[in-house]
C-alpha cells in the first residue's frame, strides 16, 4: 500500500531559547487510502500541532509533509490553500459549521468555491448515509452536537478529498454517539477508500481503527 | 457573494441597522447637495440663462458687478459675437399703491441685447418705461399692464411682458432697458452713450486693442465665484458633504472591522476548509456594497419625495449627474471601508479554529 499522506522526521518548536517548547520530535507517520488511523495521547502532547502540520496550516521546523508524493513545503501559499480545499477534509472538535448556512447550504458553499453547480444527488446520498436527510434545511443552532458532528463529516466527505483529518470529533459527544460517529468514519474509510486520521484521547474508540499512533511529549510511536 | 448575502439574510437586524445608518448619511448628503444647488441656482439662474462666456467690469471694482461703474460708450473696447451692456439694481418692486412689495434683482440691457429673456406672455420691450418680469412675480400678484416702482423713487414703469422664472442673487429678476433703469434710479444721465451702467457681458468676447479703457475682463466662472457670498456658501455646504463621505467611510470601516474581529473564529474555520482571504474579503465587500446600495437608493427615493413637498421658499434643485457622482462616492466609501479590514482578515491564523 502506498501512503496518501506521509510525514517524515517532523520537528516542531514554538519559541526559542529557554522558553522554547518542542511540540513534535522526529515524528514519522503515514496513512494509505482506505485506512482509518487513530492518534491518541494526553493533552498537550502535540496532537493538534501534528494535524495542522499535516493539513499545511503550519509549517514544521524541519521534516517533510508528502501528499500523494508531493512535498507541501515546496508549494506556494495559494497551492497550499487549494490543496487544503481539494484534498483535505478537516473535521474540527467543534464549530465546524457556518452559523448562517443551513445544512444543504454548507455543502452548496463547497460547490460555489469550486465554481461548479450544486451536486444535489451527492448531497442527498451523503446526508442519507449519515442519517441527516431530515435535517437538510436546519441551521447549525437547531442541531444537536452529534448531528453537527455528522454534518461536519458530510461536509468533509462532500468535496471528495483524499484525506480526512478529524481533531477530536467526538469530544463534545456522549459515549453512544461517539461510537456512532467513529463507526461512520470507519465505514467511510473502508467503503469510499478514504485515508482518515482521527485524533482522540478516548481509549474506547480506538478499537474501530486500523492503525493506532500513540503520542507523548511530542514523540510519536506506531502501535502494533 | 454567496457567503456575504446568506449572512446578511440570516442577520437581518444587524445589517439593516447599518443600511439604516448609511441611508441617513446619504439622505443628509443629498439634502445638503439639493439645498446647495438651490442656493447656487438662486444666485446664478439668470446668469446661466444668458449663456455668456465673458464679463467686463471697471478694473477698480474688485470683480464685483454692483461695485463697478462704466459708461455705455465703453463697449467700443470690446469685440465679440455678442456684447450686451448690463446694469443692475437690487431693490423693491412695488405697485403704485404699495399693494405688492417684493425684493427683486432688476437687470437692464439693450432692448435687443442677447441677454434679454424670451417672453412667454405679453410682449418684449419696445418703448420707453417698460419692464418685463419673471413668471414667479406673476404668482406674487403682479400683472401685465400694471405700473410699478422700483427702489425708492417715485418714477414708474409698466409691466409689458412675462418670461420663464429666473433669479439672481436669490431674488426674482425683472428686466428693462438701460435708460428706463437709470430713470427709475433717478440717475442724472438717462439717455445717450454717457449713461452709467455696471459692465458688459459677451459671448466669446475679447478686447479690441491693448487699451482697455479701464475695463477688466472676467471669465463667467470667476464672475460667478465673486458673487457676494456665493463661494462661501458653496464651500460651506460642499465641505459638509465631503465630511459626510469621510464619515460614511469611517462608519463602514469601523463596523466591518468590529464584525471581522467578532468573526475571527468563523473566518479561521473557513480558512481551515480552504476558503481563503480572497473569498472572505469578497463577502465583506458584497455586504458593504449591498448595504450602501440599499441606503443610497432609499436615501435618493426619500430625497426626491421630499423635493416634491418642499415649500417654494426653500430652493432645492436635484442635479442628477451630481447625485449620481455622490452616490458613487458613497459606494466608494463603503468599498474602501470594507477593504480596511483586509490586513486583519489576511492575518487570521486558521490554527485558531483548531485550538
Ligand atoms: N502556537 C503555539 N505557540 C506556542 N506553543 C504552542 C503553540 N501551539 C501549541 N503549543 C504547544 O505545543 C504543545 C502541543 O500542543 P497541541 O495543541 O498540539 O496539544 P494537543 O495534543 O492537541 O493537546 P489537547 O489534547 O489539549 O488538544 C503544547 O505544549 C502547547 O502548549
Ligand atoms: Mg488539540
Amino acid at each position: 500500500m502506498t501512503a496518501v499522506l506521509a510525514l517524515k522526521q517532523i520537528n516542531k518548536e514554538f519559541g526559542h531559547g529557554h522558553t522554547a517548547v518542542t511540540a513534535l520530535k522526529d515524528a514519522n507517520f503515514e496513512v494509505a487510502a482506505g485506512q482509518f488511523v487513530a492518534i491518541i495521547g494526553p493533552s498537550g502532547s502535540g496532537k493538534s500541532t501534528f494535524l495542522t502540520i499535516a493539513a499545511g496550516l503550519q509549517t514544521p521546523t524541519s521534516g517533510q509533509v508528502l501528499l500523494n508524493g508531493t512535498e507541501l513545503a515546496t508549494q506556494t501559499e495559494k497551492a497550499r490553500l487549494d490543496y487544503r480545499f481539494n484534498e483535505i477534509g478537516f473535521i474540527l472538535q467543534s464549530s465546524n459549521l457556518i452559523p448562517f448556512l443551513n445544512v444543504t447550504e454548507q455543502l452548496k458553499l463547497v460547490d460555489k468555491m469550486a465554481k461548479r453547480p450544486f451536486q444535489k444527488e451527492r448531497a442527498q446520498k451523503l446526508l442519507a448515509e449519515l442519517a441527516l436527510s431530515e435535517e437538510a434545511t436546519a441551521y447549525p443552532n437547531e442541531l444537536s452536537g452529534g448531528e453537527r458532528q455528522r454534518v461536519a463529516i458530510v461536509r468533509a466527505l462532500y468535496n471528495d478529498p483524499s484525506v480526512i483529518l478529524a481533531d477530536e470529533p467526538t469530544a463534545s459527544l456522549d459515549t453512544p454517539r461517539s461510537i456512532d460517529v467513529v463507526e461512520r468514519l470507519a465505514k467511510e474509510a473502508h467503503q469510499h477508500n478514504k485515508a482518515i486520521v482521527m485524533v482522540t484521547h478516548d481509549q474506547r474508540l480506538i478499537s474501530h481503527c486500523d492503525v493506532v499512533y500513540r503520542i507523548e511529549d511530542g514523540v510519536m510511536t506506531r502501535q502494533a | 457573494m454567496y457567503l456575504g448575502l446568506k449572512e446578511m439574510r440570516h442577520e437581518k437586524l444587524r445589517y439593516s441597522l447599518l443600511s439604516g445608518v448609511l441611508l441617513l448619511i446619504s439622505l443628509v448628503v443629498f439634502m445638503l447637495a439639493g439645498l446647495a444647488n438651490g442656493l447656487s441656482n438662486g444666485n446664478r439662474e439668470a446668469i446661466d440663462n444668458w449663456q455668456a462666456s465673458d464679463v467686463y467690469l471697471n478694473q477698480n471694482a474688485n470683480e464685483t458687478l454692483s461695485a463697478s461703474q462704466v459708461k455705455l460708450a465703453d463697449q467700443k473696447y470690446i469685440k465679440g459675437n455678442q456684447v450686451a451692456p448690463l446694469a443692475t439694481l437690487s431693490g423693491t418692486l412695488r405697485t403704485t399703491k404699495n399693494a405688492h412689495k417684493t425684493n427683486v434683482s432688476a437687470l437692464a440691457t439693450s432692448r435687443k441685447g442677447f441677454i434679454m429673456p424670451k417672453i412667454t406672455s405679453g410682449h418684449r420691450i419696445n418703448g420707453k418705461n417698460q419692464l418685463i418680469i419673471s413668471a414667479s412675480l406673476k404668482a406674487d400678484g403682479y400683472k401685465l399692464g400694471q405700473r410699478v416702482r422700483l427702489g425708492t423713487t417715485k418714477k414708474t414703469a409698466k409691466i409689458v411682458g412675462i418670461y420663464a422664472s429666473s433669479t439672481y442673487m436669490i431674488a426674482p429678476t425683472v428686466y428693462t432697458d438701460v435708460a428706463t433703469l437709470n430713470r427709475l434710479k433717478d440717475m442724472p444721465v438717462t439717455s445717450g452713450d454717457q449713461q452709467t451702467i455696471n459692465g458688459f457681458v459677451a459671448k466669446n468676447g475679447a478686447f479690441k486693442q491693448s487699451n482697455h479703457g479701464g475695463l477688466q475682463h472676467l471669465t463667467m466662472a470667476t464672475f460667478i465665484n465673486k458673487l457676494p457670498g456665493y463661494s462661501a456658501e458653496q464651500l460651506t455646504l460642499n465641505t459638509m458633504i465631503y465630511f459626510l463621505f469621510a464619515i460614511a467611510l469611517a462608519i463602514i470601516g469601523i463596523f466591518m472591522f468590529v464584525l471581522t474581529l467578532q468573526k475571527q473564529a468563523l473566518f479561521g474555520v473557513l480558512k481551515v476548509q480552504g476558503i481563503g482571504t480572497k473569498h472572505i474579503l469578497a463577502a465583506l465587500l458584497t455586504q458593504s456594497i449591498a448595504m450602501a446600495v440599499i441606503g443610497i437608493v432609499i436615501g435618493l427615493g426619500i430625497t426626491v419625495s421630499l423635493a416634491q413637498i418642499m415649500p417654494a421658499g426653500l430652493p432645492f434643485v436635484i442635479n442628477w449627474p451630481q447625485f449620481g457622482g455622490y452616490s458613487l462616492a458613497l459606494l466608494a466609501a463603503a468599498v474602501i471601508g470594507a477593504l480596511l479590514s483586509w490586513r486583519t482578515v489576511a492575518n487570521i491564523d486558521p490554527a485558531i479554529a483548531i485550538g
